[in-house]
């Protein structure tokens, strides 16, 4: 039984070092372009691995021509915002789809299965429209605008409160609590890790959206920090080492974050709110 | 018939909490989303002019036009090509290494961190390394295997060598979904079936599998929806010298094309509608079948 | 009392949602959008700009915003802000998308003002730039800069090869002579690089300076079947089908820059534009060089392809007067000038070029301006791209060996003519 667990548990780590190495290989790669001259970080025979020697410059030159405190900051108010309308609007629907019973809900859900199903880019000119008209370009209220409702979100959640025990109403029932106070009292808190998900993806989407943030905040000012990178990209060739620094700048609070979010993500759940 | 109108009572509280908590979404998507779809179905009855000014009717002309394009057809079947070999790795791939980082086991959050990181990696970045992993002269592949294959530029497996992106780039997205999923099977579950002396294969299937469906249901949906939306991966990878772009551009890749960059919008929202009711199709089958394998408590 | 805390926290951040959905909008506004608006696709160009529009504020207190849009979003937003009725004030403009913008009035017509304007005469600027942005006999933008086609070659693989650089006297049969002695029988490199979709800056150069067209001066008919152009074109095949090029696939999965960049072709064709990238990469400023596009034997032609941006204003715009200032030092001697000193990119302007001339001096930027001589304007016509995606569709299987030249340049023609009747 001893040696069968052992031998498991190094297969396991086998298995999970091995995925670990390709999953990693584009942010090495970043990270060894960001040091590398422009002509090794094009050169293709000999390819070039590693740098010849460790060159600031490319992080010194994107430091200074981009206001990076003023990215971080209109990033992270979108995110933040985004993650705050996607966690109310959906845990109130996907609730209602997933526990109550009532006229209409088919139809309504139906939309939400819709809009996954349609391209995201014939979205882009109309909602670009609504918030033209409302003279809002250039805002935060305009990054956050797609993310105000969110029909993934509120597919996720559905399926969260599908999972939980159906007597959970009956009991709240003999509490005498109505329909809302059950929501908000008994169900929500024990959907908290689909809603960490949830954020999870909402951040990560935000963080990456690049078309709309790029259209509808084009000014210095307004810029996050994707649309920014993608105006280093030039029309006919980019700088790539330049490029790739202000890639790592952008990326590396992101992951820490997500370093230090995972554990409450996982280990904290399992051993307070997971219980039934 | 107190308790009839009891119940009657208690439909209508339903109701009107339901539509409470529901229409903000509601609303949220009429505007965002309907509206727009619906001016691209007007569109697609249109031979459209520039700026949304001067649209002429023309009928289902949009549509004779798109069922006698061989680039649709094609981009059709590399559509369904890709989701049949991107969606079933990515969500297989995904769920073994989350019950596996679900255990007790060293250096979990390191590995989950790096899972993570291809979801924020920049784009150029991802582009860059999968051209040159791929690149049939100076790339890695060919060079450590010694082999000589056109990984992106044959036209009878580019469309794969872009599943294998698009399953790389997935893996930490579905495998987040399902640790939150597994969070909520309770763990006496696992310790009635050790006693019982269930294998850990024999738990994974009769326990996690049902107790996740749901999660499970939900991942396999949204990433069919999304493989069939493919445009990113391809649009980042291949030129249009590429000899293999005509068997690897997807319906997307097309609208793409004609909505943005010949500015043909009434056939690009054609192509769009026709992709909508394929996925509306696919995924009203998956509806259908949930009820056979998907439990809810 | 753990559920509790988590039902609060969830009533705080609904009602702060509330509060922030009601009145914080306003507040959140990141900036005023009081100085004009400006935009551009090109963040390689926008210090230059910046320094320019510095300037210009200077003298006239007018001041101007830059925003640079990437490209492919550039046009997005364009035409989100034409029909939602909110562009920039002032903007670049592109031959690909100009005759739409102008035939809806999207433009504001600077006819009058070119007119009474101490500063701008059209007869400083290359007339057929002028044409990119003519509709109707009444102009909507001002030239801005212009780029011309030079060939590329690496020194370095020439000495190797013990082959003379290409000079003023080369003909297209040089060229291949050149190609055939450069290229080495292991495929380490190839003489000469032109993947089908390099269209302006390589075979349309062959195509004209044989006297062959693409598209005809009326722009309803495809010179694609014309026998010139088929003549010319097959030099483009002798190259293709005798190896002196990479394989297809090889140039379409690297590109034409890093594989001319990593000395694997000896030669390539390229516009004015890239002077810039070739600069920033160590081993292309090392290696390479750049001298003029060889003749046309038989006709005693050197055609370069050439193209222009325009700076435009929006119709629409609350600031008609101040807009025109703007547009008006761009396109201004002193303008063009600066822009040309600033190595930006060539001027539109007439002689303004010699300082651009001199802003990489270890490259013949010479070749680009003798290139001058006999320019032909980027064949366009009201939707560009649309034939110009199928003709390199087309092109495709010909470079592909699928298909001979000719009935590649048939088969071109056919459907260009086809799209051009529709227009």
């Amino acid at each position: 039984m001893q040696r069968r667990n052992i031998l498991s548990v190094i297969v396991m780590h086998g298995v999970l070092i091995i995925v670990a190495l390709i999953m990693i290989v584009p942010f090495v790669w970043m990270v060894l372009t960001s040091f590398k001259t422009v002509g090794e970080s094009v050169q293709l025979d000999p390819f070039v691995f590693f740098p010849s020697e460790i060159r600031m410059e490319a992080f010194t030159r994107v430091f200074t021509t981009n206001n990076f405190l003023n990215l971080y900051k209109n990033t992270l108010l979108m995110i933040a915002f985004r993650i705050l309308c996607a966690v109310i609007t959906a845990s109130m629907a996907g609730f209602a789809f997933g526990r109550l019973h009532f006229r209409g809900s088919d139809i309504a859900f139906s939309l939400v299965l819709i809009q996954m199903m349609i391209p995201p880019q014939i979205f882009i000119i109309p909602q670009y429209q609504m918030i033209s008209r409302m003279g809002m370009t250039n805002t935060i209220f305009a990054l956050v605008f797609p993310g105000l409702v969110t029909a993934f979100g509120t597919f996720l959640m559905r399926q969260a409160y599908k999972m939980l025990p159906k007597d959970l109403e009956e009991a709240a029932k003999l509490d005498g609590l109505n329909i809302g106070k059950t929501f908000l009292l008994i169900l929500a808190p024990l959907t908290k890790s689909s809603l960490i998900a949830l954020s999870v993806f909402t951040a990560v989407f935000a963080y990456k959206d690049l078309m709309w943030p790029m259209i509808v905040n084009p000014s210095k000012d307004a810029l996050v920090l994707a649309s920014a990178l993608a105006k280093m990209k030039g029309q006919y060739v980019s700088n790539y080492p330049e490029l790739m620094a202000a890639s790592l700048i952008a990326c590396v609070p992101m992951i820490i974050l997500y370093f230090i979010f995972q554990k409450q993500f996982i280990e904290g759940i399992a051993t307070s709110g997971g219980k039934l | 018939m107190k308790n009839r109108s009891l119940r009657s009572a208690m439909t209508t509280n339903t109701f009107l909490w339901g539509w409470a908590l529901i229409l903000p979404t509601v609303i949220g998507l009429l505007v965002l989303n309907i509206i727009p779809l619906i001016a691209t179905i007007y569109q697609s009855f249109h031979k459209t002019g520039d700026f949304g000014k001067g649209n002429i009717f023309i009928g289902l002309k949009n549509f004779q036009k798109l069922f006698s394009d061989d680039a649709v057809l094609q981009s059709i079947i590399n559509t369904i090509k890709y989701t049949i070999a991107q969606v079933p790795f990515s969500v297989i791939i995904a769920l073994i290494l989350a019950v596996m980082l679900n255990k007790k086991i060293r250096g979990r959050s390191i590995y989950r961190t790096i899972y993570f990181m291809p979801m924020v990696v920049a784009p150029a970045a991802i582009a860059m390394v999968w051209r040159w992993l791929y690149n049939s002269e100076f790339g890695l592949i060919n060079n450590l295997f010694n082999l000589n294959v056109n990984w992106i530029s044959n036209p009878s497996i580019a469309v794969f060598s872009i599943a294998i992106i698009g399953i790389w780039s997935d893996i930490g997205y579905n495998m987040i979904l399902f640790l939150a999923g597994l969070q909520e099977v309770p763990k006496d579950y696992y310790e009635a079936a050790d006693l019982d002396g269930a294998s850990a294969v024999q738990s994974f299937v009769h326990i996690t599998v049902p107790m996740i469906s749901p999660i499970l249901f939900f991942v396999i949906v949204t990433r069919m929806i999304a493989a069939m939306q493919v445009f990113d991966t391809i649009f980042m990878v291949m030129e249009r010298s590429n000899p293999a772009l005509y068997k690897t551009q997807s319906l997307v890749f097309l609208f793409y094309q004609s909505s943005f960059v010949e500015r043909d919008l009434g056939y690009g929202s054609t192509i769009v509608v026709v992709l909508l009711m394929i996925i509306m199709f696919i995924t009203a089958l998956q509806m259908i079948a949930q009820k056979k394998w998907v439990h809810y408590n | 009392m753990k559920k509790k805390i988590v039902s609060l926290c969830i009533v705080a951040v609904m009602t702060s949602a509330l509060v922030f959905a009601g009145g914080d909008a306003e507040k959140a506004k990141v900036a005023p959008s009081k100085p004009l608006s400006v935009m551009i696709w090109d963040s390689n160009q926008e210090p230059g700009i910046r320094l320019i529009i510095d300037d210009f504020t200077a003298k006239t207190g007018i001041e101007a915003d830059v925003q640079v849009v990437d490209w492919n979003n550039y046009w997005t937003l364009l035409s989100a802000g034409a029909q939602g009725g909110s562009l920039p004030d002032v903007f670049w403009m592109h031959s690909n998308e100009s005759q739409r913008y102008m035939s809806n009035d999207l433009l504001l017509d600077v006819t009058d003002r070119i007119a009474k304007s101490s500063l701008i005469d059209p007869k400083n600027y290359p007339e057929d730039i002028w044409s990119l942005y003519t509709y109707n006999k009444k102009y909507y933008a001002i030239p801005k800069d212009i780029d011309t086609i030079a060939l590329w070659y690496n020194k370095t693989l020439f000495d190797e090869a013990g082959v003379a650089y290409p000079d003023e006297n080369w003909t297209w049969d040089d060229l291949y002579q050149a190609a055939k002695k450069l290229t080495k029988a292991d495929g380490s490199v190839y003489g000469f690089c032109n993947v089908n979709t390099n269209n302006q800056a390589g075979w349309y150069n062959l195509i004209y300076s044989n006297n062959g067209y693409v598209i005809s001066e009326d722009k309803k008919k495809s010179g694609m079947d014309h026998p010139n152009t088929i003549e010319a074109m097959k030099w483009m095949e002798k190259m293709i089908n005798e190896n002196l090029m990479p394989p297809q696939n090889v140039m379409s999965e690297s590109g034409e820059d890093v594989l001319f960049q990593s000395g694997k072709v000896a030669m390539t064709l390229q516009g004015s534009w890239m002077v810039a990238a070739f600069r920033d990469n160590e081993y292309s400023y090392a290696n390479c060089d750049i001298a003029m596009l060889p003749l046309n034997e038989k006709t005693g032609r050197r055609a370069s392809i050439y193209n222009g941006l325009g700076w435009a204003i929006s119709a629409n715009t609350l600031r008609a007067d101040d807009a025109w200032k703007l547009v008006e030092y761009f396109g201004s001697e002193e303008g063009q000038l600066r822009q040309a000193e600033l190595g930006v990119t060539m001027s539109a302007y007439k002689d303004t070029s010699e300082k651009w001339k001199n802003s990489v001096p270890r490259f013949n930027l010479q070749a680009y301006l003798d290139m001058q001589d006999d320019m032909v304007i980027r064949p366009f016509s009201r939707n560009t791209v649309k034939w110009e995606n199928a003709v390199l569709d087309v092109m495709l299987k010909v470079w592909s060996k699928e298909m001979p030249m000719e009935a590649g340049c048939k088969e071109a023609a056919r459907q260009m003519n086809e799209i051009l009747a529709e227009e």
